[in-house]
């Protein structure tokens, strides 16, 4: 089988590595000159800095998508954060940091109780579409949870808990319990997309970089190929990486009512926006290398410092902290204020220096499909299939998700090729 | 170089700059380092960085 992919993020390299060692043929489009998404390593200024990720791994190395690259051989070493996550409470002027896993005790007995007891009934009936908040809220009605569950959400993904369904929230916390907490990339996010790459090219697959895909060819509601680079390229399956809206404007729309209600349900994805802010520091600002958790800042959900894992991701003797935030406003230039000034009360005292701000929204989102909007993989063309941020897996965080997705859709391809290619 | 409306600042146009000419703050500006080199082009996810209308 011929797979054309269109995109060389993590979703699009992924796919590429599965069907390489699968013994299929593979040739990669990206439109830009490097690949790799919003999972590319940024040299600047000394440190590495990224396109987006945080050089975290949401369930380190015992996740979907370690287990992925354990499977196609790609040669990355993922370190566990330790602690996996702490949340910082202000405290008399200071502050003071509590461990993750003890969010619950600023509640109540009567309050623990209760989310005991709705955790619990949730395993046996499963939430409808109500949101994260409205899920908890008119039983427990504490703020502190309300701020834990946003910067939770926020950090993980760029939503407020009121923005997210619960089902998918719970999903993810069945995830952290299966999977455990984040881990660190050695040599960063950068790192991952070169193992794949060398997996792909040593598998005799093709990457096309400065390759804009302008058109998928469909016959008879089939996608048998792309016009790329001025020429036409056919294949036996079309995997998209670039998400559901912008795939489907590559190719002519059939009259079916089954496509009226495709394009319908596009309208449904939300994606997620999100302000990154890389600080450069002489000395370590977190003691630790997993989540720092700020629910008490105005934008702020969390922030990390990898270089307590990899210290070459810095200067020799410097730290890299970035933050994370959820954009709330369309005020961007207010959003990316409250965050510096969230940073200031943070490391109050501290030395650093802001080395970039940088904000994922409208055409370039952190989700193209925000968690919980997601549409699955599949598409009304026969053989044109959708991974990465827009059509990630259940319950999976951010590249947790996009490895769920590509899983999904190499079972999906293993039937099609069963059923339409000799 | 002109950065249109799409841009949304995430800032990858600013490292491959060679002159230093690009900061981003919530949307990318160029300063008059700039040479016209056009390399930021080919790193602009959103197509949002074009030639000066001459």
């Amino acid at each position: 089988m011929k797979a054309l992919i269109i995109g060389g993020g993590l979703g699009g390299l992924l796919t590429a590595t599965r069907l390489v060692k699968a013994g299929h043929r593979v040739e990669v489009f990206e439109r830009l000159a490097l690949i790799g998404g919003r999972f590319i390593n940024l040299d600047y200024k000394g440190y590495t800095l990224t396109s987006g990720a945080l050089h975290m791994i949401p369930h380190g190395s015992r996740g979907p998508l370690a287990s992925m690259l354990r499977q196609v051989g790609a040669d990355v070493k993922i370190v566990p954060s330790s602690p996996p996550a702490t949340l910082r409470i202000p405290d008399n002027g200071s502050f003071r940091d509590m461990s993750f896993e003890k969010f619950s005790s600023p509640l109540s007995l009567t309050d623990k109780l209760k989310l005991f007891y709705l955790t619990t009934k949730s395993r046996f009936v499963k939430p409808g579409d109500e949101s994260f908040k409205d899920w908890f809220f008119p039983f427990i009605k504490d703020t502190w949870l309300i701020k834990f569950a946003n910067a939770y959400c926020g950090w993980a993904l760029s939503m407020r808990c009121d923005e997210i369904p619960a089902r998918e929230v719970l999903a993810i916390i069945d995830n952290m319990r299966r999977y455990g907490g984040p881990g660190v990339p050695m040599g960063g996010c950068g790192a991952i997309i070169n193992a794949l790459e060398q997996v792909i090219l040593s598998g005799g697959g093709i990457i096309h970089t400065n390759s804009q895909v302008d058109q998928i060819l469909i016959v008879d509601g089939r996608a048998v190929g792309v016009e790329a680079g001025g020429g036409t390229i056919l294949g036996d399956v079309v995997i998209s990486d670039i998400g559901h809206q912008a795939t489907a404007q590559l190719y002519d729309h059939p009259g079916s009512d089954e496509f009226r209600e495709y394009m319908a349900s596009l309208e449904s994805i939300k994606p997620s926006a999100g302000i990154k802010i890389s600080l450069g520091a002489n000395r370590p600002l977190i003691e630790h290398s997993g989540i720092l958790l700020t629910p008490y800042a105005r934008r702020v959900n969390g922030i990390n410092e990898v270089t307590n894992i990899d210290p070459s991701l810095a200067p020799p003797g410097k730290h890299l902290v970035m933050s994370h935030q959820a954009i709330q406003s369309d005020d961007i230039q207010s959003e990316i204020e409250l965050g510096l000034k969230d940073l200031e009360d943070i490391f109050h005292k501290e030395d650093y220096e802001v080395l970039m701000v940088q904000t994922y929204r409208n055409g370039w989102p952190v989700n193209r499909a925000g968690s919980g909007s997601d549409l699955g993989n599949t598409t009304p063309i026969r053989g044109l299939y959708i991974v990465g941020d827009g059509a990630k897996g259940k319950g999976g965080i951010e590249v947790e998700g996009v490895a769920l997705g590509v899983e999904n859709t190499i079972g999906l391809l293993q039937n099609f090729k069963t059923n339409y290619t000799t | 170089m002109r950065i249109s409306t799409e841009c949304v600042g995430c800032g990858q146009c600013v490292v491959f700059c060679p002159s230093e000419a690009i900061s981003v703050w919530g949307k990318a500006s160029i300063s008059d380092n700039c040479t016209q080199c056009g390399v930021c082009i080919q790193y602009c996810p959103l197509g949002a960085i074009r030639e000066e209308e001459a």
